[in-house]
C-alpha cells in the first residue's frame, strides 16, 4: 500500500519529478560511459599484453631474469617442454633463446632484446604475427637465403627503416584518392624528396599546407608518403656463448605495429636457428618458455602445479612479471566507485531539495494523514520511498541508456587517434572499445540505492517533526 | 538598488532551499577547483622533473640532431657562440653537453644506454646532478643490520624489507619511507643513516670516471669502483669504446632515464666518441622561466645561432610527455564536464520550483502594476546571488586548501609510498597555486546559471495575469 502511494506521489508534479529524473539519469549515464571508456582502454592494454607481448606464464632459470646471462639456459629442456605440454589447461608453448644485444643501420643504432623462436611455435602462444604491417612482409612465412628479424614499428622508424619519401607516383595515388590539385601543387616542391625521419617529414609538410588541408589530407599523404624498402638490412651485435662480440646482417622478414610503443622498439623476433649459429647455443638450448592457458581464469591454479613440477625453475604468471599490470586492474575499480560517488554526491543536492520541497507543500496533507492515524514510522518510509523511486527511475534509465551506447560504439570503437603518441607511449590503445562488467552495473544500482535513502533523511524528519494540528491548519 | 534588495530578501523565504541549492554549487567549485590545483601541479611538478634533471628549458642543437641523434650532427664549442648566448638578458649560464647511446656492459649483463658527457661544474646551473647522488640505500646487508639493531621499532623493521634496494637522495625521504615521524626521528634515524650510507665520489673534467643511473646500476649488477664497459659507434663512423671505474651512482627522478643513463666528463665523452671539441647540445640555464619568457628568449637566440644549429625548447623535446599530460587533462575535465551537467540540473530544478510556487505572486505583481521587465531582472538576480553564494563560498574553502597545500604539499610514507613508487611516481601531491584556471570554473558556472533562467524568463513574459492569478 505504502509503496503504491509513494509511486503514485511522484507522479503528482511530473515536471519536477522528471527534471530530478533527468539529471540523475545524465549523471549515471556520463558516469557510467566515461568509466565503460576507461576500462575499455585498460582491459585492451591487458589483453594486448597478455595476447602479443608476454602470454600467461614465463619459465626460466631462476637468476635468468636478473641479467639475462647467455649461460643460463633451461636444463633438459626437451623434458621440461613435454612436462609443460601435458600438463592439463596448457594450450601452447614456445621455447625461445633471449638475449640483449644492438641494432644498427647505416646511420642509426638502437639497445634491444633479440629473441629466438619457432615461428611455428610462438604463433601457437602470441598472436604478434597478426599485427605485422600490410605491405611490410610476413612473420618468416617466405623463404629466404637470408637471415631474416620480425621488428616493431618503433624501432624501425627510429633505424630509419621506414622512411617518408615524396615522388611521382605518390602524387598520382594521392590524385587519385581525390586530394585535390591545390594540395598536390604545393607537395610538388619535395618531389624526390626523401626525410629522415617522420618528425621531419611531419613539419615540412605542415609548413606548407593550410590547418585545414592537414586536418583533412594529413593522414592520406602520410599513408602514402611512408616508405619502406622490402628486405632492408640491419647488423645485430651481441655478446655469444663465450662473451665474445659477434654479430651478422639480417633482413627485415616483416614490421609489427602494436599499440606499445616501448615494446615496439625493444624486441626484436628471430629465428632460433639463426641465432643458435651465431650464439653458439645447441639446438635444445633455450633460455624461456612461453605459455599460453586454455582459459585466463587458471592462471594461479596452473602456475602453481607448474611451480611444483618444475620446483628448479622459476616459475612465473604475468601477474608476477608485470606487478603494475595487475595492480592497476585492481586500483582501477575503486576508483571507478570513487568516481560515481562523487557524482551521486552531487546528484544528492539536487533529490534533497527536491523532497524537501514535496514535503513542505504537502503539509496539510501529511498532517491529515498523521492526523487520521498514520503512524510516523510508515509516513517516513514513505517519504523515503518516493526518493528511492525518484532515484531508481533516473538510474535506471542512465543504466539502459548508458548500456545502449556501449553496445553503439564497443563495435566501431572511439577513435582518440590525435592523442595517439601520448596514449601509446603508456601503452594505451588510441582506438578504444568501451567495456563494462555487469557486476558493475549492480553496483551503480546498490550505490543509487543508497543516495535515495541518505537523500531522503533530511526531508522524511522534517515531515516527522510536523504537529499534526498546526499542520492542518495551513493553507 | 531596490531590485537587489527584493531580490535578496526573496533568497531567505525559503532559506533551506537557497542553502541547498548554494552547497551544490559550492560543492561543485570546491571540488572542480581541488582537482584542477592537484592536476595541474603535478603536470607542472612532472615538466619541472623532465626539464631540470633532463632536457632544460631551451638548448641549442645541431640542426639535425634531435630528427637523428647520431654523433656525426654535431657542432663545434665555440667561446664565440657561448659569448653571444650569455650576452641574452635571460641567459644565466650555457651548459655544453655530448649526449650519445652505447652499449653498456659488466660481463654477461648488456645494455643499451644514454651516454651524457657533462662538465659538472656547469651543470650544477640545471641539473645538479651532485645532489641526485645516492647517500642512502637500503641493499640486503643494509637491512640485515636494520634487523639486529635491538633499538629499532618492529614497524621499520617491516618497512625497511618492503623498500628493498630502494635508493635515496637525502634522509627526509628515507625517514618517510620508514614510517618514522619527526619527534621519532632525532633519536631513529643517526642509527639508520649510519646503517644505509652510501659513499659517493665524485667525477672531474679530464679523469675517466662515471656516474650510473640508480636502476641501470642495480640492473648491471654494478656498484661504486666497479668497471663499466662502453661499446658504440663513434664520429665518422670510427670504433667508440672504453672502460671506465664507477665512482657514484645518481637517482634521477624519470625512471626511463634513471634506467639508462651514464654520466661521464664531458672531454672524457668526446674522447670516447673521438669527437674532440664537438658538442651535441648546449643547454640554457634561464633566469626567467614562464612560457612568454622562453618563448622571448627562443626568439632573441634563434636569430644568433648559426645556420647549422637550431634552437629547442622543452616542450618539443618532451613531446611524448606533453601530449601524455595533454590526453590526461582531457580527461579530467570530461570528469568535470559530467559533474557540472548534474550540478546544473540540480539549480534547473531549484528554478522551476521557484517559478511554479510563485506564479500567483507574480500575477499579483503584474496586476498592481509592476513592470514584467524589472520582475524579470529581480528573479536574475535570485539566481545570480544564489549561485555566487556558492561559488563564493566555495572557491574560498578551496583557496584555503590550495594556499596551504601549496605550501606543504601532500608527501606519502610507508606503505603508500611503494604503490607511488611501484607505478613510476613520485609519492607526492603537488598543488597548483590560485591562477586563471579559478576564472574558467567560474565563468562555468555563471553560463550554466544564465542558462536555467531562461526557463522562468520565458514563463514571465508569457504570462497572462487572469490566469496567473487564478492559480
Amino acid at each position: 500500500m505504502i509503496w503504491k502511494t509513494a509511486w503514485k506521489n511522484i507522479w503528482r508534479n511530473k515536471v519536477r519529478s522528471l527534471v530530478v529524473i533527468i539529471s540523475i539519469t545524465i549523471g549515471i549515464l556520463g558516469g557510467i560511459f566515461a568509466v565503460a571508456v576507461m576500462n575499455g582502454a585498460i582491459e585492451q592494454k591487458v589483453d594486448a599484453a597478455l595476447n602479443e607481448e608476454i602470454s600467461h606464464i614465463h619459465i626460466n632459470d631462476p637468476a635468468f631474469r636478473d641479467n639475462y646471462d647467455i649461460q643460463l639456459t633451461i636444463p633438459n629442456a626437451k623434458q621440461v617442454l613435454s612436462s609443460i605440454e601435458n600438463t592439463p589447461g596448457v594450450c601452447a608453448v614456445s621455447a625461445r633463446t633471449v638475449i640483449t644485444g644492438m641494432a644498427n643501420t647505416a646511420t642509426k643504432s638502437a639497445g634491444a632484446q633479440i629473441v629466438g623462436i619457432d615461428p611455428e611455435m610462438e604463433k601457437e602462444v602470441l598472436k604478434l604475427h597478426l599485427t605485422t604491417i600490410p605491405g611490410t612482409g610476413d612473420f618468416f612465412e617466405t623463404e629466404s637465403r637470408y637471415q631474416l628479424a620480425y621488428i616493431g614499428e618503433a624501432l624501425a622508424k627510429e633505424l630509419n627503416i621506414i622512411r617518408y619519401r615524396i615522388d611521382e607516383s605518390v602524387l598520382d595515388s594521392l590524385a587519385a584518392r581525390e586530394v585535390p590539385t591545390e594540395v598536390l601543387k604545393k607537395l610538388t616542391p619535395f618531389t624526390g624528396h626523401r626525410f629522415k625521419s617522420e618528425k621531419s617529414f611531419k613539419k615540412e609538410v605542415k609548413g606548407v599546407l593550410s590547418l585545414k588541408e592537414q586536418h583533412e589530407y594529413g593522414a592520406v599523404i602520410k599513408e602514402e608518403a611512408w616508405s619502406f624498402r622490402a628486405r632492408s638490412k640491419m647488423t645485430l651485435t651481441f655478446l655469444d656463448k663465450d662473451q665474445m662480440q659477434t654479430g651478422a646482417v639480417f633482413r627485415i622478414a616483416g614490421i609489427y605495429n602494436i599499440s606499445n610503443g616501448i615494446f615496439e622498439m625493444s624486441q626484436i623476433l628471430v629465428k632460433n636457428e639463426d641465432l643458435m649459429k651465431l650464439t653458439g647455443l645447441a639446438a635444445n638450448e633455450y633460455h624461456q618458455m612461453i605459455i599460453r592457458l586454455d582459459n585466463l581464469e587458471t592462471t594461479e591454479e596452473i602456475s602453481a602445479t607448474l611451480k611444483e613440477n618444475l620446483n628448479e625453475m622459476e616459475v612465473m604468471n604475468w601477474k608476477e612479471i608485470q606487478p603494475q599490470l595487475a595492480m592497476m586492474t585492481d586500483m582501477i575499480t575503486k576508483f571507478y566507485a570513487i568516481f560515481m560517488v562523487i557524482i551521486l554526491a552531487a546528484l544528492a543536492f539536487g533529490i534533497v531539495n527536491t523532497m524537501l520541497m514535496v514535503v513542505l507543500e504537502r503539509t496539510k496533507e501529511l498532517g491529515m494523514l498523521t492526523a487520521i492515524g498514520m503512524n510516523k514510522k510508515r509516513v517516513f518510509k514513505m517519504i523515503m520511498l518516493e526518493s528511492v523511486f525518484l532515484s531508481l527511475v533516473g538510474g535506471v534509465m542512465g543504466i539502459v541508456i548508458s548500456e545502449a551506447l556501449i553496445s553503439a560504439t564497443a563495435r566501431k570503437g572511439i577513435n582518440f587517434s590525435s592523442y595517439a603518441e601520448g596514449f601509446e607511449a603508456m601503452g594505451y590503445p588510441a582506438h578504444i572499445y568501451p567495456v563494462i562488467s555487469t557486476s558493475f552495473f549492480i553496483t551503480v544500482t546498490v550505490l543509487i540505492i543508497i543516495t535515495g535513502i541518505l537523500s531522503s533523511i533530511y526531508p522524511a524528519l522534517k515531515a516527522l517533526k510536523l504537529d499534526p494540528a498546526e499542520a492542518l491548519r495551513t493553507e | 538598488m531596490n531590485n537587489l534588495k527584493l531580490a535578496w530578501r526573496n533568497l531567505w523565504r525559503n532559506r533551506r532551499r537557497t542553502l541547498i541549492t548554494s552547497a551544490s554549487i559550492f560543492f561543485a567549485v570546491f571540488f572542480a577547483l581541488v582537482m584542477r590545483s592537484i592536476q595541474l601541479g603535478s603536470y607542472d611538478h612532472m615538466y619541472k622533473n623532465a626539464i631540470e634533471s633532463y632536457t632544460g628549458y631551451i638548448q641549442v642543437q645541431h640542426k639535425d640532431f634531435w630528427d637523428e641523434k647520431i654523433v656525426d650532427n654535431t657542432f663545434a664549442y665555440d667561446q664565440q657562440l657561448e659569448k653571444q648566448l650569455l650576452a641574452d638578458e635571460n641567459v644565466e649560464a650555457t651548459i655544453p653537453r655530448f649526449e650519445s647511446f652505447a652499449l653498456a656492459s659488466n660481463g654477461p649483463q648488456t645494455k643499451g644506454v644514454l651516454v651524457m658527457g657533462v662538465d659538472p661544474a656547469k651543470e650544477v646551473h640545471l641539473s645538479n646532478v651532485t645532489d641526485k647522488l645516492v647517500k642512502y640505500r637500503l641493499t640486503p646487508k643494509v637491512i640485515e643490520k636494520i634487523q639486529q639493531d635491538p633499538n629499532l621499532p618492529e614497524k621499520v623493521k617491516e618497512l625497511a624489507v618492503l623498500f628493498e634496494n630502494s635508493a635515496y637522495t637525502n634522509s627526509s625521504r628515507l625517514q618517510l619511507d620508514l614510517g618514522i615521524d619527526d619527534k621519532k626521528a632525532s633519536e631513529l634515524m643517526p642509527a639508520i643513516e649510519t646503517h644505509a650510507v652510501y659513499k659517493n665520489g665524485s667525477i672531474h673534467l679530464g679523469e675517466p670516471g662515471v656516474w650510473v643511473g640508480d636502476k641501470l646500476s642495480q640492473y648491471l649488477q654494478l656498484g661504486i669502483g666497479d668497471t663499466i664497459v662502453l661499446i658504440s659507434q663513434g664520429y665518422h663512423a670510427t670504433t667508440a669504446a672504453g672502460k671506465y671505474e664507477i665512482k657514484g651512482i645518481v637517482k634521477i627522478p624519470l625512471p626511463d632515464i634513471d634506467n639508462k643513463i651514464v654520466y661521464l666528463p664531458l672531454d672524457v665523452c668526446q674522447g670516447l666518441f673521438n669527437a674532440e671539441g664537438k658538442l651535441t647540445s648546449l643547454a640554457l640555464a634561464m633566469k626567467e622561466n614562464q612560457d612568454k619568457a622562453i618563448a622571448q628568449t627562443v626568439q632573441r637566440i634563434s636569430a644568433v645561432v648559426s645556420e647549422n644549429q637550431k634552437v629547442m625548447e622543452w616542450q618539443e623535446m618532451n613531446e611524448v610527455m606533453v601530449s601524455q599530460m595533454e590526453a590526461d587533462d582531457k580527461g579530467g575535465q570530461i570528469m568535470l564536464g559530467i559533474l557540472y551537467l548534474v550540478i546544473a540540473f540540480g539549480v534547473f530544478g531549484t528554478v522551476l520550483m521557484l517559478t511554479a510556487e510563485r506564479k500567483r505572486e507574480f500575477g499579483v505583481l503584474v496586476a498592481i502594476g509592476m513592470q514584467k521587465k524589472k520582475l524579470a531582472s529581480i528573479m536574475t538576480m535570485e539566481m545570480l546571488l544564489i549561485s555566487l553564494i556558492g561559488i563564493i563560498a566555495g572557491a574560498l574553502v578551496a583557496s584555503i586548501l590550495i594556499l596551504y597545500g601549496v605550501e606543504h604539499p601532500i608527501i606519502f610514507k610507508g606503505e603508500t609510498a611503494k604503490i607511488f613508487e611501484d607505478y613510476g611516481m613520485e609519492p607526492k601531491m603537488v598543488f597548483w597555486n590560485i591562477d586563471t584556471y579559478y576564472i574558467s570554473q567560474m565563468v562555468i558556472v555563471a553560463f550554466m546559471v544564465l542558462l536555467s533562467i531562461i526557463y522562468p524568463m520565458r514563463k514571465i513574459f508569457g504570462m497572462k495575469v487572469v490566469n496567473a492569478l487564478r492559480a
